[in-house]
């Protein structure tokens, strides 16, 4: 009798032993969550923390942050009381003003001038006036497809007679900026993205955070290890239906990937793909690849190149990238062919 | 000595008890260990698709059985998007968003690829078990 009650004990003592070890609140655990509030693209985040409450105070200051991020880049919205991209752009009385920012701005606007002289002139932020005309025949093509148009050559070029980046006249000391052109317009598409994702990757850093991966529509930055230490394992997907689910593996710890791809925003006219990667030179979506990927240190540095890299031959991109230290690219042409940088297979997990 | 005698083998007895309820106590132990770990392993088998609608899961399938759902969003479920899982793929079949990308994407069914449908806020993501050769993030 009492052996019979003692061991009834103990298999009761086992099994709550096994549920406690099992729903262990302290163990490291990989969350993830996703929102499409910010840079009008999705945005996940992974990351390992010792329970849903320790993530969910991590994510929401990232998601807090890329909203503070979003507010200051965006050229589509205007928010009661702030001065962003979007009120830099507006006309008053046919000019535009001198605006006062935020310092994030100007830090931004500068780095992306750096860009345009590192890339000679295929990041171009001062290119919106372009960059417009494409969207709103994209928008208008997306509405209605059985009408979709591409825009007229004339007026492509019309526009890209106010896409000059030294009328974007910058005063840091009084934190202004004034467009000088009244027909220029900003778009910072290319590097505002990478940019806030970068900034938000360091504040982890300098807080000690580790095992976090922002990725803001393919602005992949991860912050340290993984929670078992080990690198992540990033997979480049393979637009197309093949054997081969991701078109490369890369393992990464501290370091940003990110791709630019033709399949990734588009509109189609006459059954023929136009997607949103205009070349500044033709004016038009720049042909010849089905993706660059670009692995470095900074995802500004990621998301500014991948653009740049995607509008240059691949002989021009592989000089830039071989000058350039801590910088790899792989190039995917519309053949489907890759090419990769010297270093980039140290990052190919095999 | 009778007392002694039988005495001797009770106490015998009580000794062998007491061991062999050791060893079957160990043995019960491991067994809800094994079981509890294999549990713990192998839950939620199989592979899954997830659909979620602004973050909130909007409903989970099994990759094995075909099915075809109707991913409803917007005023009065005024959007859709045609989930079709078929032959262990999924894929939007038809999609009522503005730039139709979704319905444009590959069939996917490895673990971690996912369709987004970023109109209508939808996500449609692969879960499985298998650990290796996974990555953690796709681009």
């Amino acid at each position: 009798m009492k052996r019979s009650v003692l061991v009834f004990l103990l298999i009761g003592t086992m099994l709550l032993q096994g549920v406690g070890l099992s729903a262990c609140g302290k163990k490291i655990t990989k969350y993830s969550t996703y929102s499409f509030d910010y840079f009008d693209t999705v945005t996940s985040i992974v990351g390992y923390a010792k329970g849903q409450e320790e993530f969910d105070l991590v994510a929401g200051e990232i998601l807090a942050e890329l909203n503070n991020y979003h507010r200051l880049f965006t050229i589509y919205h205007r928010y009661e009381g702030l001065e962003n991209l979007c009120t830099v752009n507006e006309l008053t009385d046919g000019v535009h003003r001198t605006v006062k920012v935020d310092r994030r701005i100007i830090d931004m606007l500068l780095y992306a001038k750096e860009m345009y002289d590192l890339t000679g002139g295929k990041v171009n932020i001062a290119m919106g006036s372009v960059l417009s005309v494409w969207h709103e025949y994209r928008e208008a093509g997306l509405e209605e497809p059985w009408e979709a148009k591409l825009p007229p050559m004339e007026k492509l070029a019309e526009a890209s007679k106010h896409t000059d980046i030294n009328k974007m006249v910058i005063d840091e000391e009084a934190c202004t900026v004034t467009l000088t052109d009244p027909l220029m317009t900003l778009d910072v598409g290319a590097v505002a993205k990478g940019y806030a994702v970068e900034m938000i990757a360091r504040s982890l850093e300098e807080q000690g955070i580790t095992g976090y991966v922002i990725n803001v529509g393919g602005n992949v930055r991860t912050v340290g290890f993984k929670g078992d230490g080990e690198k992540w394992t990033v997979g480049i997907e393979n637009p197309e239906d093949s054997e081969n689910a991701y078109l490369a593996y890369l393992k990464l710890s501290g370091e940003a990937l990110v791709t630019s791809g033709s399949y990734q925003r588009y509109y189609i006219v006459d059954g023929k793909r136009y997607h949103h990667i205009i070349d500044p030179e033709t004016l038009m979506p720049s042909e010849g690849y089905l993706s660059v990927s670009v692995v470095c240190k900074s995802s500004a540095d990621g998301d500014a190149l991948s653009t740049a890299l995607f509008c240059m031959s691949l002989t021009d991109g592989m000089a830039l990238v071989e000058k350039l230290p801590d910088i790899e690219a792989m190039w995917v042409t519309a053949d489907g062919t890759r090419y990769t940088s010297g270093g980039f297979g140290e990052y190919v997990n095999e | 000595m009778n007392q002694e005698f039988k005495t001797t083998p009770a106490s015998k007895n009580g000794v062998r008890l007491l061991r062999n309820d050791l060893i079957f106590i160990a043995a019960l132990f491991v067994i809800v260990s094994v079981f509890g770990l294999c549990f713990y392993l192998f839950r939620g088998e199989g592979d899954k698709v997830v659909v979620t609608v602004d973050g909130e899961v909007f409903g989970t399938y099994s990759l094995s059985e075909d099915v075809t759902v109707e991913i409803r969003t917007g005023a009065q479920g005024s959007e859709l998007n045609l989930l079709v899982i078929k032959d262990g793929k999924a894929y939007v079949e038809a999609a009522t968003c503005p730039d139709g990308i979704c319905a444009g994407h590959k069939p996917i069914s490895r673990k971690g690829e996912s369709i987004v449908c970023l109109p209508h806020r939808v996500v449609i993501t692969v879960h499985g078990t298998d650990t290796d050769e996974e990555p953690d993030i796709i681009v």
